[in-house]
């Protein structure tokens, strides 16, 4: 394993300016869903930490953190909470699937962060990681966390990767369908029966938000320190993409060979899972990280 | 309270004086400063009146009642960790620079125990809210009026109206409300009006009417068309004003605050309220109009708005004019870079946002006066230049006390945009 060598960074150099106008936020809000699934896991003993809350990526569900991170971490002192965004895992909004857009998760989560008692460390794999991002640049995060993360500046050529590797799954993400979940995608280090069986509990993805993955995006000031893990073997997400949002933040990528997509899944997420801890309990009081 | 999460959020040391023993301000229903009433619910739809980084729960309507609105802004406090910052039941009895403007001595009383203590600030925040403060007419003659007389901001529920003529005065979205409730419970309600108003429906469209505004506003539509669409779209669904009795409107679409009320022309249609002209003058039992009618009512309802009230504060600090102070971006005071005033706004749609944004530019102003005085020297010397901008995108706003500090939403809040980022670092 690396040694943690992520920088606690107080702030990231500002991208884009702070963005105050969203009109049409205002004139067409998210329209709300009827049940969202929060999964969490509480320390035994009161504590003072911030609140963990992870953001899934693509296809999958609160589920994939509720396997091991919630309660690890809920163990070793830390308040922690999954969220499936709209049409996953447990939560509404399957049926809209179909029109559903990144902006939609953005308010799903920001509407979990209301019901959070304090300003928590934002987790966030792959899609959710552009979520998360999303989400610092309107709310000020304790923390925020990108696993895996697809990256704001277009995944055109994680797209292109794709299509050499497999190319009927270049066609399925065309005509709308979702990316393929395959275990040999996902991970390296699980047998086979256990990868198996995490790759069916996959779903379906919006095509509306895959196809948005290709879009550029940029992001206002994020003013909380950033941490961003990635695995250089990874077949969905570039590392070359994974080092490019790293460098946007002015941090340093954390690696993590041998394991697949999902680190939070793969043989080895409790090294992850040390690492995003330890960035956590490093972490300036809230408001206090001094603006870069 | 928004200034003052703002403030921490940004690393700067802020405490909090709250007169109540809660948050809530206005919303806080029952408090002794509080001018909501039983039924009022906001006339602004969710997603521009709650904070942009608090959003209120989709579990709440489109339109929240004061009850969830205090709620909301209690789960905030808690959000955000502020309540420890907050000294609750004080008040703030006067506040003095010294040091030669460099600093501020706040007195403040403690309303339990009466005792007085002094802090020394390096700036302050002003934030007592503007609709407090009840303005109230007189009329010749009402002195020997024998009915009750009282101001909508001891108004708590239509309990009050039953049984009763009642005239209710002033068609802001207070006096509509309760010339509504007269007609639900009163015997009968005569509605002065100074002069006529366009009655906004909630809806439109299926979508909270304020939603479709801004979605014209997104589309940049340009304001003569959006006044004959709006116009147009009351016309086919209301009709002529003046067939039900009321005045014809004698401004133009956008030019006096906006009323939400779709239930107030109904009654008119009902026969429970009788519109009537101004007040002419009081007689022992009744209320004569400029038109020469009479209405014999037993309790006449001022719904007549509120001035702007700073007790602990002299004026010449705020660049009073006339009857009110005059602000650059209504925040900032041409006399002082370390007394700001939050709130002061009255817009054309919801209050949070842009309250969660003035308090963000505070903290930036805050920031740049210590670590880059220069920048914010700058910008604060604008202050003089433009404190009697105003930001009406386009529009002439009717000349009346409630004016003042009326911003069209989204004109302001493109300003306080430019003004968050001339004073932003830089990467």
């Amino acid at each position: 394993m690396n040694a943690v060598n992520a920088r606690v960074v107080s702030g990231n150099p500002l991208r884009r300016k702070t963005k105050v106008m969203r009109p049409w936020d205002w004139s067409f809000p998210s329209a709300p869903v009827s049940h969202r699934e929060v999964i969490s896991g509480q320390p035994a003993e009161p504590s003072d930490r911030p609140p963990l809350l992870m953001v899934h990526g693509v296809a999958h569900g609160a589920w994939c953190f509720a396997e091991n991170w919630v309660p690890a971490a809920a163990e070793k002192g830390w308040p922690s909470y999954a969220v499936s965004l709209r049409g996953h895992g447990g939560s509404a909004g399957a049926r809209h699937l179909r029109r559903t857009l990144t902006r939609d998760y953005v308010h799903d989560v920001m509407q979990t962060i209301t019901e959070l008692p304090s300003p928590p460390v934002l987790i966030g794999h792959s899609m959710g990681a552009i979520v998360a991002q999303l989400v610092a640049e309107r709310y000020p995060l304790r923390g925020l966390v990108l696993l895996a993360p697809a990256p704001m500046h277009s995944a055109v050529g994680d797209l292109v990767a794709i299509a050499k590797d497999r190319p009927a799954d270049l066609g399925r993400a065309v005509i709308g369908q979702t990316l393929s979940m395959e275990p040999d995608i996902l991970f390296e280090g699980l047998d086979a029966t256990t990868a198996r069986a995490y790759s069916d509990r996959t779903g379906t993805e919006s095509p509306l938000v895959q196809w948005e993955l290709l879009l550029r995006r940029t992001v206002g000031p994020v003013r909380c320190p950033v941490l961003v893990i990635g695995t250089p073997s990874d077949r969905l997400v570039r590392p070359a993409d994974v080092q490019r949002t790293a460098d946007s933040y002015g941090v340093e990528p954390v690696w993590f060979p041998g394991m697949g997509h999902d680190l939070m899944l793969d043989a080895g997420w409790d090294r992850v899972l040390d690492t995003v801890l330890e960035f956590a309990a490093d972490l300036p009081a809230w408001g206090t990280a001094a603006p870069r | 309270m928004s200034a003052l999460k703002a403030l921490l959020q940004n690393g700067i040391e802020a405490d909090g004086f709250e007169r109540e023993a809660d948050v809530g301000g206005n919303w806080n229903f029952g408090a002794e400063n509080s001018r909501v009433y039983e039924s009022t619910h906001l006339i602004s739809s969710k997603p521009f009146t709650q904070f942009p980084d608090f959003p209120m729960p989709d579990a709440y309507p489109d339109y929240p009642s004061h009850r969830q609105v205090k709620d909301y802004f209690g789960r905030y406090a808690d959000h955000f960790g502020l309540r420890p910052r907050i000294r609750f039941s004080t008040d703030v009895v006067g506040a003095v620079p010294v040091d030669d403007g460099r600093a501020w001595d706040v007195t403040v009383r403690d309303r339990i125990t009466a005792a007085e203590t002094t802090y020394r600030y390096a700036g302050l925040v002003v934030g007592n809210g503007h609709n407090w403060s009840p303005k109230q007419p007189t009329y010749p003659g009402q002195d020997t009026f024998g009915g009750g007389i009282i101001h909508s901001a001891d108004y708590k529920g239509a309990e009050v109206l039953r049984g009763k003529r009642v005239l209710v005065v002033g068609a802001g979205n207070t006096g509509c409300d309760v010339a509504v409730e007269g007609a639900q419970n009163a015997i009968h309600t005569w509605h002065s009006t100074r002069r006529g108003y366009y009655y906004n429906p909630k809806y439109m469209t299926g979508r909270p009417s304020d939603q479709v505004a801004d979605s014209l506003l997104a589309l940049k539509i340009p304001l003569p068309v959006r006044r004959a669409m709006f116009k147009g779209s009351l016309r086919f669904a209301v009709g002529d004003l003046t067939k039900f009795g009321l005045k014809k409107p004698d401004h133009k679409f956008f030019e006096t605050h906006p009323i939400v009320n779709q239930q107030l022309v109904y009654y008119v249609g009902h026969g429970e309220i009788t519109p009537s002209d101004d007040i002419d003058h009081f007689e022992h039992d009744a209320v004569v109009f400029t038109d020469g009618t009479r209405a014999e009512v037993d309790l006449v309802v001022f719904c007549t708005g509120y001035l702007v009230s700073f007790p602990f504060l002299d004026h010449a600090w705020l660049n009073w004019h006339d009857d009110h102070p005059q602000l650059f971006l209504q925040i900032f005071t041409p006399a002082f870079d370390n007394l700001v005033v939050s709130g002061l706004i009255q817009p054309d749609s919801g209050q949070w946002t842009l309250a969660h944004w003035q308090g963000m530019l505070i903290a930036r102003v805050a920031e740049a006066l210590r670590q880059r005085p220069g920048a914010a020297r700058g910008f604060l010397s604008r202050a003089s230049a433009e404190a009697d901008r105003r930001y009406s995108a386009g529009t002439e706003y009717k000349n009346s006390t409630r004016h003042y500090y009326e911003v069209a939403h989204q004109d302001y809040l493109g300003v306080l945009q430019d003004a968050i980022r001339e004073l932003e670092v830089s990467a």
